[in-house]
């Protein structure tokens, strides 16, 4: 299984690196040079890790676990309003992105009530794009209970469940996070910093078993292995989005039109095969993005 | 009664007002307040006693006023006044015709100093608008069908998801009732 790292060092011998990365069967996830400092976000199979760590003290970098790179994850609230205190669910989208995650915070557009609270087939079809999905709820056990499991329980991707009151399971989620509930504050309070921690580390968890479950029936290529030969598309070079390939633990998210560019993506070279016939390719929900899943090898043989 | 246990909410509505109370500067004119939320209803109340009668402030409490010859002049005393005193001024005369001459001087065109000195303000209104703004921020959102008791110095809002019981709302006017005579909380 991959692992992702992140690289922090000088750019002094960096090649070294990025051979040592090829020969034991990594990619490059993403480098960001500022001057002569730079990050490299790497995936490497676990096993050769030592190998890695051994380079890095020789060209005296760091290298810093980074388990949630290479996802994308959704941090959704009921809604966005002043009342429900959107500041836990802006603190945990951040807390996920120091992990290494790519995060987007989404409100619901009839989230809020009690009853009335409702999620819509178009919000649920978005939220299915993310690799997992972490809905902060608030401080009624009665409401949490009994009417806001509806908003999740028809979600395939694995949810994370953060609210206020302690409870002692919910059905239809991988992880429940009690003791947060609403604030009008930043999290900042020593005991709000372990919260997010924990919160953090169970969504790692779930992420890390979502891996498992796909490296069951392994992907034909991994994503990162596509990253490098889309991004020599015109398109997604002359994007001027601060990530325009995103990465997902089953495919990518591209940020260029899929009605335009579909063919031109379809037709990228992999491994001999075009990645039409070994990825589905398809319109994302969010509008001027592709998002490609790849199938496994079981998939693209049998086909 | 919810038959769930929900001192976590009670708790964290009871903490989340106190804190919006500090931010916006109202919880030394707030004496008392009771939040009462029932989930299984549903509805969700919250009563505040204010601390301060309203009663109304002159010009000629808050600074001296004398003619001049393009209408009349105020030499500002209590500073504390001086915003409320110009929206007031601004609002009935108009920006164009006040003029601020210095931190405490204003002169205000076509006016008459026995006009001035008879004007009024009113404290009180300032003070319901930022507790209102407080009671807004931890009302739940959903919870739209309101009704509003409100008197000189307690008001109740409670608010629900669909129908309005009357039983709810006699809940309400108890608990309006009891705020007036509950004690003062210690501060």
């Amino acid at each position: 299984m991959y692992e992702v790292l992140l690289y922090d060092g000088g750019v002094y011998r960096i090649n070294e690196l990025y051979e040592l990365i090829e020969d034991v069967g990594g990619f490059i996830i993403q480098k960001t040079q500022v001057q002569v400092q730079i990050t490299v976000t790497l995936a490497i199979p676990e096993e050769e890790k030592p190998a890695i760590e051994a380079k890095t003290v020789e060209l005296g970098g760091k290298l810093i676990s980074v388990p949630l790179a290479g996802t994308e994850i959704a941090v959704i609230a009921p809604t966005l309003a002043r009342h429900h205190m959107p500041h836990p669910t802006c603190d945990i989208a951040e807390q996920l992105r120091r992990a290494g995650a790519i995060t987007i915070v989404m409100g619901l557009a009839r989230g809020k009530g009690r009853r009335t609270s409702q999620i819509s087939a178009d919000e649920i079809a978005i939220i299915e794009e993310y690799d997992a999905a972490v809905f902060v709820l608030g401080n009624f056990r009665d409401c949490i209970l009994e009417h806001k499991t509806k908003l999740f329980e028809d979600l395939e991707v694995p949810v994370v469940v953060v609210c206020g009151p302690e409870i002692e399971s919910l059905p239809y989620c991988e992880g429940l996070i009690c003791g947060v509930g609403r604030k009008i504050e930043r999290m900042r309070r020593e005991e709000e910093i372990y919260k997010l921690e924990e919160i953090s580390n169970r969504v790692e968890e779930v992420i890390r078993q979502k891996r498992y479950e796909l490296d069951e029936d392994p992907l034909f290529v991994h994503p990162a292995e596509i990253k490098d030969r889309i991004a020599e598309l015109d398109a997604v070079q002359r994007s001027l989005r601060p990530a325009p390939i995103v990465l997902h633990l089953d495919g990518l998210r591209v940020k260029i039109p899929y009605e335009e560019w579909k063919d031109q993506i379809a037709d990228v070279e992999v491994y001999g095969r075009r990645l039409g016939d070994i990825a589905r390719i398809s319109n994302s929900r969010l509008g001027n993005s592709t998002i490609i899943r790849i199938k496994t090898r079981a998939e693209v043989e049998s086909g | 009664m919810s038959k769930y246990d929900e001192s976590f909410a009670y708790q964290n509505f009871d903490t989340i007002l106190r804190q919006i109370m500090v931010e916006l500067g109202v919880s030394r004119m707030v004496t008392d307040f009771r939040i009462v939320a029932e989930p299984d209803a549903p509805y969700f109340l919250i009563s505040l006693r204010l601390g301060k009668a309203r009663t109304s402030v002159k010009v000629s409490d808050m600074g001296i006023v004398d003619s001049s010859p393009r209408g009349a002049k105020i030499t500002i005393t209590d500073e504390n006044w001086a915003p409320a005193l110009l929206t007031r001024l601004w609002q009935k005369y108009g920006r164009d015709s006040i003029e601020q001459l210095t931190r405490y001087e204003l002169i205000v065109i076509g006016a008459s100093d026995e006009e001035l000195m008879d004007m009024e303000l009113d404290p009180g209104e300032e003070l319901r608008s930022k507790v209102l703004d407080a009671v807004w921020r931890i009302f739940p959102e959903g919870f739209k069908v309101r009704h509003n008791l409100m008197n000189d110095d307690v008001m109740t809002l409670i608010g629900t998801e669909h129908d309005m019981e009357e039983e709810w709302i006699r809940t309400a006017e108890k608990i309006h009732e009891e705020m007036h005579h509950s004690k003062k909380e210690a501060e």
